[in-house]
């Protein structure tokens, strides 16, 4: 370990970064490829009062950013997506994801919006038991750390569902898997703040799929292609009827009902077939970044950076 | 499709005058009610006790601002709805309350299409995620209620605004709802595509 990483990944800096991730590029904004499928979006939108939808969105997304005020008054359940190889002390991490954001919660970046699931006793300050919620990945081979910030809305969540499917049930060229998945989306109908995106995640056993379909839609960016062509197709066909159904920007009707469609697969046993689908609302306040060594930070959700 | 000026107290036939796609904009006192304050109105009037607000001729918002606080009084900083179909099961109170427009976002079910119609009243869809628009028309907050128990996003703010839209009329009190309709085209489009 060179002096050099040890600074890169120091507390100070750390938390340094993780403020200004948090303060200038997740809660005053949404991600660079969301607010490109947004204006994509209205530029082909047909309904006039969709388009107007479109429009008032887009228009706050710029006006919070001017502001420096919460895109959204609502900021979601935070997950931290933390992916490194080496050199990087995830205690003090944690330590500074948890503070960062209660100190953001002070200075009105974030609503305190964080209560006991039983008594409904709001913390005050968005701190809790599981708050954030963390996930790791270790890999060797990483020379970077990847902090990915999601603070996921949870009026979205309301709509999510989930199935264990029999093969029989799964049908011919996963019809049966396609319905459930259609069905999901009419019963939520405008309550995920549509246009939404929808991770599906196939596979594993139930808490594999739910985790799968969760990351699929808020790790990836909604402009990729799944690299596994059968998926791929899936989720270019799932897209164009849902974007049929109707339901619209708001659930006002149009033809914008879901920006991206992303599905996470797993091996799963011989008897079953999980299946979990899962709403982001169009207000996509994510944001990842990745530290080298050296200091270099990469923003990998930026339109012009790779991958 | 019409565009209509709305101000707080607001009379039956106004509401009545309306139909689902027409256009609002609301002047005058709204009050901001989620779960738990829908919640502890109901145990309230259960236990025949005094209401904190006369929510008649009223507009409740669904919605939990992010608030500041400067020289001691309270700022509405960022404000936008929250999803409605949570408030579902207090529609009829929420109608005998004589509250004359509900506004959040989503759209709501049967027991509350059932309740404008009956007790005159309207349901209107405002922005999603679109707080820092909504907010420019909270002109200042005049009360709040519960705050310390319930929290920022579940206490009840009273707030007064000026020429707040376009919102839509998602329900009517005619029984139509735009969010009814779209789901049942939604849903024969389904059983066309995946037939039993």
């Amino acid at each position: 370990m060179s002096v050099s990483s040890q600074d890169a990944f120091s507390k100070p800096l750390l938390r340094e970064r993780v403020s200004s991730l948090l303060r200038e590029r997740v809660a005053t904004t949404i991600s660079p490829d969301v607010m490109r499928l947004m204006k994509k979006a209205r530029a082909e939108e047909t309904s006039s009062s969709a388009r107007e939808m479109l429009n008032t969105q887009i228009e706050n997304v710029v006006m919070a950013q001017e502001q420096g005020k919460p895109v959204c008054q609502s900021p979601g359940f935070p997950t931290a997506y933390i992916r490194y190889g080496g050199c990087v002390n995830i205690s003090e991490l944690a330590e500074v994801l948890r503070e960062e954001i209660v100190s953001a919660t002070k200075d009105g970046f974030l609503r305190p919006s964080m209560v006991h699931p039983l008594t409904r006793k709001n913390t005050g300050d968005n701190s809790g038991i599981g708050v954030p919620n963390i996930e790791l990945e270790h890999d060797a081979s990483l020379d970077f750390l990847e902090v990915i910030i999601s603070f996921k809305g949870c009026g979205a969540e309301l709509g999510n569902a989930m199935r264990i499917f029999t093969p029989a049930q799964i049908g011919e060229d996963a019809a049966g898997i396609k319905e459930f998945v259609i069905d999901t989306v009419i019963k939520a109908g405008g309550k995920p703040c549509p246009p939404f995106a929808i991770g599906i995640g196939i596979g594993g056993q139930m808490d594999v799929a739910a985790k799968l379909s969760r990351r699929a839609v808020s790790i990836r960016k909604w402009t990729d292609r799944n690299p596994d062509p059968g998926l791929a197709a899936m989720e270019t066909e799932l897209l164009t009827m849902i974007n049929q159904l109707g339901i619209g920007p708001g659930g006002i009707g149009g033809k914008t009902t879901a920006l991206a469609v992303k599905i996470g697969m797993s091996h799963t046993h011989t008897a079953i077939c999980p299946v979990a689908v899962n709403f982001y609302c169009w207000v996509a306040r994510r944001a990842g970044m990745r530290i080298y060594p050296d200091g270099r930070t990469q923003y990998p959700f930026d339109e012009e950076a790779s991958p | 499709m019409k565009s209509v000026n709305l101000v707080t107290p607001i009379a039956r036939e106004e509401v009545t005058k309306l139909d689902a796609g027409d256009v609002v904009y609301i002047s005058g006192v709204v009050y901001t009610a989620r779960d738990m304050a829908h919640l502890r109105l109901k145990r309230l009037l259960a236990n025949k006790e005094s209401l904190p607000e006369d929510f008649e001729g009223g507009v409740i918002f669904h919605a939990g601002p992010v608030v500041k606080k400067d020289d001691g009084s309270w700022r509405i900083w960022v404000i936008g709805p929250t999803t409605s179909a949570r408030m579902e099961p207090y529609a009829d109170m929420v109608g005998k309350l004589g509250v004359r427009a509900i506004v959040g976002k989503g759209g709501m079910g049967e027991s509350t299409i059932k309740s404008l119609a009956e007790y005159g009243g309207v349901y209107l869809l405002a922005a999603p995620g679109c707080g820092v628009i909504h907010s420019r028309a909270v002109k200042k907050v005049l009360r709040v209620h519960w705050l310390e128990e319930m929290g920022v996003p579940e206490a009840i703010w009273v707030m007064e605004v000026s020429n707040w839209g376009p919102l839509v009329v998602g329900m009517d009190t005619h029984g139509q709802s735009i969010f009814k309709d779209i789901a049942q085209k939604a849903t024969a489009l389904k059983e066309e595509w995946f037939p039993a």
